[in-house]
């Protein structure tokens, strides 16, 4: 690496920042690789990536990890869609209507504070080792997410900018396309950010406590067999997704919303 | 009487019932956020309260249900007998130290690669691949690795409470005062006099709120810690339960974490005014 002095250019910059970042994740792997060359290899207490690698092949063309991951998505999904449709609207109205607002406040912080994982057990002694169990763990962390932000998104919406449509003359349909979507939407896909984060916390939870197959499962099964290879392989996959979920979400707000960036 | 007259004798009417009328609609209206919170708690704690009196509950579905007055009165026994210290004090020791040491660990980082743009490409796709994943998802390995006394606790702990706060100190480093640091610098401040000087000072706000996103991240750490590999504390205590049907200890459990929850992150807002009571109010709003 040369140290010129910077140029000014910003594409430059980024790609410095691209190549850095490739570079530390792969001496990362290199690093992890190589100490075994010095260090006594104990495959029961630690993997290596070239293990790993292996072990991640052998899952996808056994069909074992794609089926591990089918079954976790559903519950995922029934319980993410539940808490946009249930948690939109609770906010809308705790936003629309100011009373509302102060009723339910205090009742939701202190939901969305509490560790409502904590409720796992209870939920599975109610609903079993099935989706519904797993569906409402993931509604009951994913929705409070959806609700503030609604909440907030409405709350700040600009009375100005709804002044200034209703006084040159447009509609109420121009009102809601034009300032209160608008400015709303970019707080709830925020809100679903958090979420996606909040409802692998579920799948994995619903998963670790009572359930014979999905990732989540397979992840601590796999630590039982000590067969850490094919652990790593799957931790490994439920990073990966998360990352893609969260910088999707990011892009698309980036993308979608470019009003809002740096906010 | 002149019409200027009628219309002064209006004014001051106005004025008057103003002056009378304002304080009670300052009243209603300060207390009303107080007054209607309150009761959307405590609605719900009745109705929880007086469904089984209304809805006939079978005899089954009566083992997992649980009444308010009876989560109050496990509470209380669990105090009054002294059975939750010890639970409590094994899940508080984990949560302090695993804080402790989240804090020890993110702060110096955080202001590190705040301050270097070479550490901070390095460091990031890390620290965006760990921010994203749940970090439930080295349960079994941190248990595989530590078994199941304090020290799986604290790892789980410490890597769920450690990110929020890296990545909020770091993004406060970013954003101290350019200005500020060249006057430092231009006075002969080292890197530590700057750190000490001018970022941190500035990133305080950002560290604080790191510092309850974190709160939340360990108290979540000790529960799923306790729950799926700890021999005691309150999240044991609380999967045992549940094992037995004893709703009603469930219940308090999740009450005594959410309290452990909120009073930690009252006392950090107590610490933050303290802290930043000499900067300008605009400037504390993060």
């Amino acid at each position: 690496m040369t140290d010129e002095p910077a140029p000014r250019l910003t594409f430059v910059d980024k790609n410095r920042k691209v190549l850095l970042g490739c570079l530390a994740v792969a001496l990362f792997f290199a690093a992890w690789q190589a100490v075994f060359l010095f260090v006594p290899f104990n495959p029961l207490f630690i993997s290596k990536p070239s293990l790993i690698a292996d072990g991640l092949v052998s899952l996808l063309s056994s069909g074992s990890l794609p089926e591990d991951l089918r079954v976790s998505a559903v519950p995922f999904v029934y319980g993410f869609i539940a808490a946009v449709i249930v948690g939109v609207p609770i906010g809308i109205v705790m936003g629309w209507r100011v009373r509302v607002g102060y009723a339910l406040d205090p009742l939701m912080t202190v939901l969305y504070a509490s560790p409502l994982v904590a409720l796992a057990p209870l939920v599975v002694v109610f609903f079993g080792v099935g989706v519904p169990a797993k569906a409402l763990l993931i509604f009951a962390l994913a929705v409070f997410p959806f609700i503030f932000n609604a909440y907030v998104g409405v709350r700040a919406v600009d009375r100005l900018l709804i002044n200034v449509v209703r006084s040159l003359g447009g509609s109420e349909m121009d009102l809601y396309m034009k300032v209160i979507v608008p400015s709303v939407l970019p707080y709830i896909v925020a809100g679903a950010r958090i979420a996606i984060g909040r409802a692998l916390v579920g799948v994995l939870v619903g998963e670790f406590f009572a359930a014979s197959e999905g990732i989540g499962f397979a992840i601590a099964r796999y630590g039982d067999l000590f067969a850490l290879d094919k652990m790593f392989a799957c931790i490994l996959v439920v990073m990966i997704v998360a990352v893609i979920f969260t910088e999707g979400i990011r892009w698309a707000e980036r993308t979608a919303f470019p009003w809002r960036v740096g906010q | 009487m002149t019409d200027i007259d009628v219309m002064q004798a209006n004014v001051a009417a106005v004025a008057a019932d103003d002056e009378f009328a304002a304080p009670t609609r300052t009243l209603w209206q300060r207390s009303e956020a107080t007054v209607l919170g309150t009761g959307g708690v405590l609605a719900l704690l009745v109705a929880w309260e007086v469904l089984p009196h209304i809805v006939k509950i079978s005899e089954g579905t009566k083992l997992f249900f649980t009444t308010p007055s009876q989560v109050v009165g496990t509470l209380w026994n669990m105090f009054a007998t002294g059975t939750i210290w010890t639970p409590l004090g094994v899940s508080a020791s984990g949560f302090a130290l695993g804080l402790g040491i989240a804090i020890a660990i993110a702060l110096p980082l955080g202001v590190v690669i705040g301050r270097s743009a070479t550490l901070n490409a390095m460091f990031d796709p890390f620290i965006t691949a760990f921010n994203a994943t749940p970090r439930l998802v080295f349960l079994p390995l941190v248990m595989l690795w530590f078994g199941l006394g304090l020290e799986a606790k604290v790892v789980i702990v410490v890597i769920g409470a450690m990110f929020p706060l890296l990545i909020n100190t770091y993004e406060g480093v970013r954003n101290a005062d350019k200005v500020l640091i060249n006057v430092v610098r231009s006075f002969g401040a080292n890197e530590w006099d700057i750190a000490r000087l001018v970022v941190l000072p500035n990133s305080l706000p950002y560290i604080v709120s790191g510092l309850r996103l974190a709160i939340g991240r360990a108290v979540l750490g000790v529960v799923v810690a306790e729950f799926f590999g700890s021999e005691e504390g309150v999240g044991v205590m609380m999967v045992k339960a549940a094992g037995r049907y004893q709703v009603d200890v469930v219940f308090s459990g999740l009450i005594i974490f959410t309290v452990l929850s909120l009073l930690m992150t009252g006392l950090v807002k107590i610490g933050e005014d303290r802290l930043t009571r000499w900067r300008p109010q605009h400037a504390s709003e993060f």
